[in-house]
């Protein structure tokens, strides 16, 4: 997972600072292991967004596979 | 586990025990392999099969006296296969496939006297095995007793084919010897070791009494004599020829290599198997009949008589249980992988899924011939896993979050019947039925404080099971050490548990307390006045798996339910042998689509409508879409009159908040006291349609989450926005796990369109 881009255009906005989310590297962590992934974020109050298709997908996969380390 | 206790269990296990018919080969020919090939038309696989193991195969296979025959477990419906005619079929139809290598030249002589098949057998394997084979015999032609067949059974050719074979393997073959004493002593000076076919004139003339060789090593004698082969009392036997030659090379070989001649020889020859084989249920076949008997069997009857072949396994557990089916092995295999996947230091464990799907139900157990323990095996491979930090923390962490829940404030008490300050006993619902079908408890503990005497104590709470389940031993003894404490508090009633998995907890790990199951209870007492109706059509009961052990409380159950007049009609994996419905084990939790297959599973045993008495077969039956009623539904019918065969199952939420309810609603009305004080979130109000709701409870997300992150969300104002819908997107991680909530504000509260979660942890989350 680590270095990977999961940006993808979105119609979520930042509520607390209504604005647009833009692509920005950030550290993932699970079980003692960091990735840094592209996620798309506030560029002003930093709220990373992680959408459901992620989440159920390629992060639990890694998550699960970390489980098992 | 260590190495031994994994060889233990590894032989518990008889799956890979040979079948009846290589047992009673005496060299173990694979029979069942051989049928299988025929059966699937791949003839040079049968003779494959042959050639492995059966030497000469091109005359033994044409002879063969079948003695597995006589074992064969199709005897036990229909007819036993026809071994030799297929073996002749084989032979005569396909030549041979697989020639044996001979290995390289390593000394030791070796003088064969005699040319039966058992001198024929031993040349061949000393041979093959690279040793310096003479044979020498009085005979002009190999095969001795061999050459009494008929032409049309054992052609000539075929058999001088042997004198071939054995020249190809370097064997010298010396006809036309006197055997007298001056050839013995040759005999005896030239060869380091001698075998002596009794199937074969004038042995009786040279100096060796071979008559009675040891029956385990065929010496005769302690000087490198063996003999073997010939007519015994049981007659003149081709496998028997073949054996003795056989058993006398492996002697000669331990001989020449100065080992023991007889440590781990148990198994030569025809052995007992303790493979175990049902055939009930197959349908009896006849024994297919050549339709022209001089030529055989044509490639067509071949094929239909072995698919006869009911491939013997044992398989028995695994035919029953959705776990094993699911990961597809047998209880030796699995204690393997486990015993592996313990072993790893560095990798990825491949086994923990596996491992955590168990039911721990037992019921393999007693299928087994053996009582293999793979539920043992399972649930203390997890205490293991636990003590060593390699237990995946989400495996079960959703369920222990239940019954932390259930032990808390705001599900669990303890009270004396109102009014008194004493209790003779004390009802214990148990977390599941106070979840699934609070108005029952109510109306249970009235009907118990209602017609016992001297006081009926409550204890809402939590057996600790799915700790014990979980492999928590530390958390486990903690709850049963609250339990006990709170028990002996109350004078040491006798508890009365509706649950069968409390019942068998307190029984094995509190045995100084004194347990009764609700169900005996009622049984000796007044039912109460029935309200509801009773269906017309027999319903079938569903045992829960903790009550395989406690026939007198299945019992009690089944005289509750006559007296009921509910006609009952047992289905076949009931009682000792019943299902568990997914949640033993946790399994449900572990492995969330394996879960609803084992509730499906033990829905269909039959297609009556069933009745439970356990909560969560009871829930997990119904989620799979049976008509299924628990049995205090019938006792004590909700007010409401709904047909308890279509209460839905509740779900992780409506749990959750009916054993709340429950503990707020019987503080208020029996005890008079006030309310235990709500945290704030749950003032927000959810409208969840119900395909999100089902969405939530396969993705372990509780109402009580999306409360928690909608009040967060709401308090702070960090949350997404779609500009479009007006939707928003929330997130919030109480402790481990991450819940996202997509939500709308309603007027009345908040409308949930989605819900998902995550472990990882993001930037800014507390870790």
């Amino acid at each position: 997972m680590s270095n990977f881009s999961f940006i993808s255009e979105t119609e979520w906005r930042c509520g607390c600072c209504n604005k647009e989310l833009q692509p920005r590297k950030v550290n993932v962590e699970y079980m003692g292991s960091v990735f840094n992934v592209e996620l798309m974020v506030c560029p002003v109050c930093g709220f990373v967004l992680v959408p459901e298709d992620l989440a159920l997908g390629k992060m639990l996969e890694v998550e699960q596979l970390l489980e098992d380390k | 586990m260590d190495q031994p206790q994994l060889r233990t269990l590894e032989a518990t296990c008889i799956q890979e025990e040979s079948p009846q018919c290589s047992a009673a080969c005496p060299i173990h020919i694979d029979v069942r392999a051989f049928m299988g090939c025929l059966a699937k038309e791949d003839w040079r696989g049968a003779r494959r099969v042959l050639d492995r193991t059966m030497p000469f195969a091109d005359i033994v296979g044409r002879i063969c006296d079948e003695p597995c025959r006589r074992a064969c477990k199709r005897a036990e419906t229909g007819d036993p296969l026809a071994v030799g005619s297929l073996e002749r079929f084989c032979v005569t139809t396909v030549p041979m496939v697989l020639k044996q290598p001979r290995l390289p030249a390593k000394g030791g002589s070796v003088a064969v006297i005699g040319s039966g098949l058992s001198a024929m057998t031993a040349a061949l394997d000393l041979a093959r095995k690279g040793r310096n084979v003479v044979m020498m015999t009085g005979d002009e032609e190999v095969g001795g007793s061999l050459r009494g067949y008929a032409e049309e059974i054992l052609p000539a050719r075929v058999l001088s084919g042997a004198v071939e074979t054995l020249d190809s393997y370097g064997v010298n073959i010396q006809f036309g010897w006197s055997l007298n004493k001056e050839f013995f002593d040759i005999v005896r000076q030239d060869s380091d070791a001698v075998f002596f076919d009794r199937d074969c004139a004038g042995l009786a003339s040279l100096p060796v009494d071979c008559t009675h060789p040891d029956p385990l090593t065929l010496a005769v004698g302690n000087d490198g004599c063996f003999a073997g082969g010939g007519t015994t009392e049981n007659g003149f036997s081709i496998m028997k020829q073949v054996e003795d030659g056989r058993r006398a090379a492996l002697s000669i070989e331990r001989y020449l290599q100065k080992v023991s001649l007889t440590a781990q020889r148990e198994r030569e020859g025809a052995c007992p198997t303790r493979l175990h084989t049902v055939t009930i249920g197959i349908e009896s076949l006849k024994e297919v009949q050549p339709a022209d008997p001089s030529t055989g069997f044509t490639q067509q009857e071949s094929a239909r008589e072995a698919s006869r072949c009911i491939q013997c396994e044992c398989m028995e557990c695994v035919k029953q249980c959705a776990f094993l089916q699911e990961f597809k092995d047998y209880p030796k295999r699995l204690v393997r992988k486990i015993y592996n996947n313990q072993a790893i230091v560095q990798g990825t464990r491949t086994a923990n899924k596996m491992i955590n799907s168990c039911m721990l139900c037992g019921q393999c157990t007693v299928i087994c011939p053996h009582d293999f323990p793979m539920a043992t095996v399972c649930r203390s491979t997890r205490e293991n896993m636990v003590a060593k930090s390699t237990m995946p923390p989400s495996a079960h962490e959703f369920a222990l979050q239940d019954m932390e829940f259930s032990l808390g404030e705001f599900s669990a008490m303890t009270r004396h019947q109102p009014g008194r300050d004493s209790s003779r006993f004390l009802f214990y619902p148990g977390c599941q039925l106070a979840g699934s079908a609070p108005f029952a408890v109510e109306q249970t503990y009235l009907h118990l404080t209602g017609h016992l005497a001297g006081g009926v104590g409550l204890m809402l709470g939590c057996c600790g099971i799915p700790a014990h389940w979980s492999g928590r031993q530390e958390l486990f003894n903690q709850t049963m050490q609250s339990f006990q404490a709170e028990v002996n508090r109350l004078g040491d009633p006798l508890i009365i548990t509706a649950c069968s998995s409390c019942y068998a907890v307190f029984k094995e790990f509190a045995p100084e307390l004194q347990v009764q199951s609700l169900w005996q209870i009622l049984d000796r007492m007044e039912l109460p006045e029935r309200k509801t109706a009773i269906p017309p059509q027999p319903m079938t009961i569903h045992d829960p798996c903790t009550v395989r052990h406690d026939p007198e409380i299945r019992a009690s159950v089944r005289n509750i339910i006559k007296k009921l007049g509910i006609s009952i009609e047992e289905q076949p994996y009931s009682g000792e042998l019943t299902d568990c419905c997914g949640y033993g084990g946790l399994m449900q939790f572990a492995n969330v689509p394996l879960g609803e297959k084992a509730a499906r599973a033990k829905g269909l045993r039959s297609d009556l409508d069933g009745l439970a008495y356990c909560a969560m077969c009871r829930d997990n039956i119904a989620a799979s879409g049976r008509r299924i009623a628990h049995l205090l539904d019938y006792l004590f019918p909700a007010a409401e009159q709904e047909d308890p065969l279509l209460r839905p199952n509740p779900g992780f939420s409506r749990r959750h908040e009916n054993r709340a309810r429950l503990k707020q609603h019987l503080l208020n009305t029996l005890w008079h006291e006030e309310p235990v004080m709500t945290p704030d979130y749950k003032s927000i109000k959810l409208f969840i349609p119900p395909q999100v709701m089902e969405l939530m409870n396969t993705r372990h997300i509780l109402e009580d989450d999306i409360q928690k992150v909608i009040f967060q969300a709401e308090q702070t104002g960090k949350r997404l926005v779609d500009p479009e819908n007006g939707h928003f997107l929330a997130s919030f991680k109480p402790v481990r796990v991450t819940y996202w909530v997509e939500y709308q504000p309603d007027k009345q509260g908040y409308i949930v369109h989605n819900a998902y979660s995550h472990r990882m942890i993001l930037p800014g989350d507390a870790k």
